[in-house]
């Protein structure tokens, strides 16, 4: 690590007598070429090499096989060497397929409210956790409960609260006398996709909560107490205080959240496999159907290359957030 | 009491005889080492304990016992809807492979009807399969059409093509060629709860003669008690969906293809037909018109229905023998007055044959699970050593292990399983084993086609979904599934 800060006008705080001399060489860009630059840095090189070696194999070449595989077809009855060169075609039969607007819609429906809510909420309990009172410490460990446990353990555990027979809620909702019958949460298709956002908020919101207890302690104290001097009043000192300093790790927070709903599949899978009728179908439970139910490899390809596109553009605002929060910190 | 009239079903006139002639129409018809004309629950009884075999002698004879070598091994194993007797046999069986070979260091691993062909599938295109695998019924043709699969036939682990029934052998055929060896084959029942029946104003000891009666029968125990009346299943990618609905969709006359017939050609199909729209029609009038059958049908298996039936919230469904040893596990666990509620299930637990159509057709999905040998291009470390291949399959496919491992839930698939003392003595241990083997005559193979497992697994239950949400109508989901095939078929 380099005993370097630099700061947003590009001037350096440095502590030690060589990072002094490296200071003056680095704010010095135009004195030394690009090859030269690499092998001063070789050893940096040399360290990240082995994490970039796996990245090739494990990320890059499936991304390449994957767009490869997109433009052709690969018919459920063949094995996949016989595939066949059809350009865009699969491309073209997704776009104007119904099932693919029907499946984007419900994705995005998903992704956008499990993101939002999770996020409040989570932030609600990070501001609620962040005071102190007795019991807090416990209380804090069992919000956290939801994430900890496995995804597919709560998939199971919600399926039978909300089964449409004998489900926990339909249970005491009748035997409270508020309902004839149980209700229908997951059999049903207008119910099913938000029944099961509910489960994915109950299980994201304790991330959110972390990452705001952490930004939270970030908050200058003196600057609250001189607000409460001023007169401000709690929301004032809120909004006007607390939420400007967390909106770095809130951005961070919910493109964190979004990126891992889209790309969600546990939940959905496990809970109804898509159904019914295809009306709790999200674009990662499409794809593995696609893929390995209905062995459509090029389609699903050209689905898969649809999905990386999409949350490349999300990676490129969590870059772009993350180097924000750099430039504010080395600013601050 | 269980009242079954088993001789006048099973000689039902000339549809019984057609579907008879099916499962008998193999390629190769040899004298077979039971009467396949003769099938009664007398018969079996007649031939069960009558021979002797001693299975280590025999596949001796295929692999030498000090055989030196590795094999890999998958197999759709036990699950959570099979009673505890059978996970005993598959560790027994295990244990005594090990045993038996113990030069061969076997890696196995088991995985659940739902799983194998996902995993399998994808194992093949990284070229990481195992060497030898276990397979649902649908799985045969489909690997076998893609060349996945080693020419393999019962007589390559010493036994002979006649030892097993004709219409297994077909799941395990393609152009002719054999790649494979059925381990198991089996027809469910028809179960229901005679208090259940007793208490709605039904004969209890009477299960209902058709599909309408069915129908009927479930708004009945509905509208009287306000539980469940008949166990439909619908969820999608579930082999258990295919396994209850076929069933009723041949009864109305109708099919996939043609399958249903003596002599299937599998090109017309035949799901939006007025017939197959009339099996599709009485699960909708049971789901939503009626309201008579589980809520959760939709996103339930079999596996869910069993706690229900248990509980005396389910009055009747389709299911194996295995569900009685089921109930027996389920109510071991049960505790206080759940316990000897359940106790009361038991007791008034009926089988009968699965109820017929509207013009007397019985039917049955004639299901089971196919072993094979992949070749090695495919294989984890390109390569198969068959003799250690052809030791798992000669044991599991033989007359002891064919018959301990379809103990309380199918049948041996090889046919001289029959005649051992193990099913002599099943007899007597699993209760209602006679109903289910008496339905095997009914019994109609999926369509021995690649495209199997995609129609049974995802089209037929997104018909049935699409109709019984709402989503389509009746006559629009079975005109949507019957483009669906028709477009599978075609390629696309």
């Amino acid at each position: 690590m380099q005993p370097v800060v630099q700061n947003n006008k590009g001037t350096s705080q440095v502590t030690t007598v060589t990072g002094k001399a490296e200071a003056r060489r680095r704010l010095q860009p135009g004195r030394s070429g690009g090859l030269r630059k690499i092998w001063e840095h070789r050893a940096d090189y040399a360290y990240v090499l082995p994490a970039i070696a796996v990245m090739l194999i494990v990320i890059a070449y499936p991304i390449y096989y994957t767009i490869e595989l997109s433009f052709f077809k690969t018919p459920p009855g063949l094995q996949l060497r016989d595939k066949s060169f059809i350009g865009f075609d699969n491309y073209t039969a997704i776009l104007t397929s119904e099932v693919f607007w029907k499946v984007t819609l419900n994705t995005l429906i998903w992704t956008i409210a499990s993101t939002f809510f999770s996020f409040v909420l989570g932030f609600a309990a990070a501001l609620a956790l962040h005071r102190e009172f007795v019991g807090r410490g416990v209380l804090r460990a069992i919000l956290i409960i939801p994430w900890v446990i496995s995804a597919v353990a709560a998939s199971y555990i919600w399926k039978w609260i909300y089964h449409s027979d004998f489900g926990i809620i339909g249970a005491v909702l009748v035997g409270l006398g508020l309902a004839d019958r149980p209700p229908n949460f997951i059999d049903n298709v207008s119910t099913v996709l938000p029944s099961l956002i509910v489960v994915n908020i109950w299980r994201e919101f304790p991330f959110a909560m972390i990452m705001m207890m952490a930004g939270l302690q970030t908050v200058p104290d003196q600057l609250l107490r001189a607000a409460e001097v001023d007169g401000a009043n709690a929301w004032q000192r809120f909004w006007h205080v607390t939420f400007p300093h967390l909106s770095n790790v809130s951005t961070v927070t919910i493109l964190l959240l979004a990126v891992a709903n889209f790309n969600s599949f546990i939940i959905p899978w496990i809970m109804t496999g898509g159904g019914p009728s295809n009306a709790s179908h999200i674009w990662i439970t499409h794809i593995y159907e696609l893929a390995f139910g209905r062995q459509r490899w090029g389609v699903a390809s050209a689905y898969s290359v649809l999905l990386f596109l999409m949350l490349m553009m999300l990676g490129y605002f969590y870059v772009r957030a993350l180097a924000g929060n750099e430039r504010k910190e080395g600013g601050a | 009491m269980t009242r079954i009239t088993l001789g006048g079903a099973v000689l039902r006139g000339t549809v019984a005889t057609a579907l008879m002639a099916s499962l008998m129409s193999g390629s190769a018809l040899g004298a077979p080492p039971v009467d396949l004309s003769k099938w009664s629950p007398e018969y079996v009884r007649s031939i069960a304990g009558t021979q002797d075999f001693d299975t280590a002698a025999d596949c001796g004879k295929v692999t030498p016992l000090d055989y030196k070598g590795r094999l890999t091994f998958w197999y759709q194993g036990v699950f959570e809807g099979d009673p505890d007797l059978l996970r005993q046999y598959y560790k027994d069986f295990f244990e005594t492979f090990r045993k038996t070979y113990p030069n061969i260091q076997l890696e196995d691993q088991a995985l659940t009807y739902n799983d194998l062909l996902d995993k399998f599938r994808t194992a093949l295109l990284g070229n990481a399969a195992p060497m030898a695998v276990r397979l649902q019924i649908l799985g045969g043709t489909e690997f076998a059409s893609k060349g996945y699969l080693e020419p393999l036939k019962p007589e390559d682990v010493g036994y002979s093509t006649e030892d097993f029934w004709p219409g297994a052998m077909k799941a395990v055929t393609w152009d002719g060629v054999t790649y494979g060896i059925p381990t198991n084959n089996e027809t469910m029942a028809f179960i229901w709860n005679a208090d259940i029946f007793k208490r709605a104003g039904l004969d209890p000891d009477k299960a209902p003669a058709t599909w309408d009666d069915v129908v009927k029968y479930s708004k009945q125990i509905h509208d009287k008690l306000g539980i469940a009346g008949y166990g439909l299943v619908a969820r999608k990618n579930a082999g258990n969906t295919p396994y209850r609905f076929m069933p009723q969709l041949w009864a109305y006359g109708g099919g996939v293809f043609d399958e249903a017939t003596a002599n299937p050609t599998y090109e017309q199909v035949e799901l939006n037909t007025p017939q197959s729209k009339a099996a599709l029609q009485a699960s909708y009038d049971m789901y939503v018109r009626d309201k008579s059958v589980p809520v959760s049908a939709l996103t339930n298996q079999q596996a869910d229905n069993q706690p229900l039936f248990v509980a005396g919230q389910l009055g009747m469904m389709i299911s194996h023998p295995s569900d009685y040893n089921v109930m027996l596990d389920l109510q071991k666990k049960a505790t206080g007055a759940d316990k000897d509620k359940a106790q009361t299930v038991i007791d008034n637990m009926r089988y009968g044959l699965i109820p017929t159509g509207p013009d007397g057709k019985r039917a049955v999905v004639f299901g089971g699970s196919n072993i094979h040998i992949l070749k090695p291009e495919y294989v984890e470390g390109g390569k198969v050593d068959e003799p250690a291949a052809k030791a798992i399959i000669c044991m599991w496919t033989s007359p002891e292990w064919s018959l301990k491992m379809a103990y309380a839930g199918s049948n041996p698939g090889n046919l001289n399983g029959f005649k051992t003392k193990w099913m002599k003595e099943r007899l007597d241990n699993i209760k209602f084993l006679d109903v289910t083997t008496s339905m095997l005559p009914y019994g109609i193979p999926f369509p021995a086609l690649p495209q199997s497992p995609e129609i049974m697994n995802i089209i037929v239950p997104d018909m049935l979904q699409n109709a019984l949400t709402g989503a389509m109508t009746v006559d629009q989901a079975a005109d949507d599934a019957a483009k669906k095939v028709k477009d599978l078929m075609g390629g696309l």
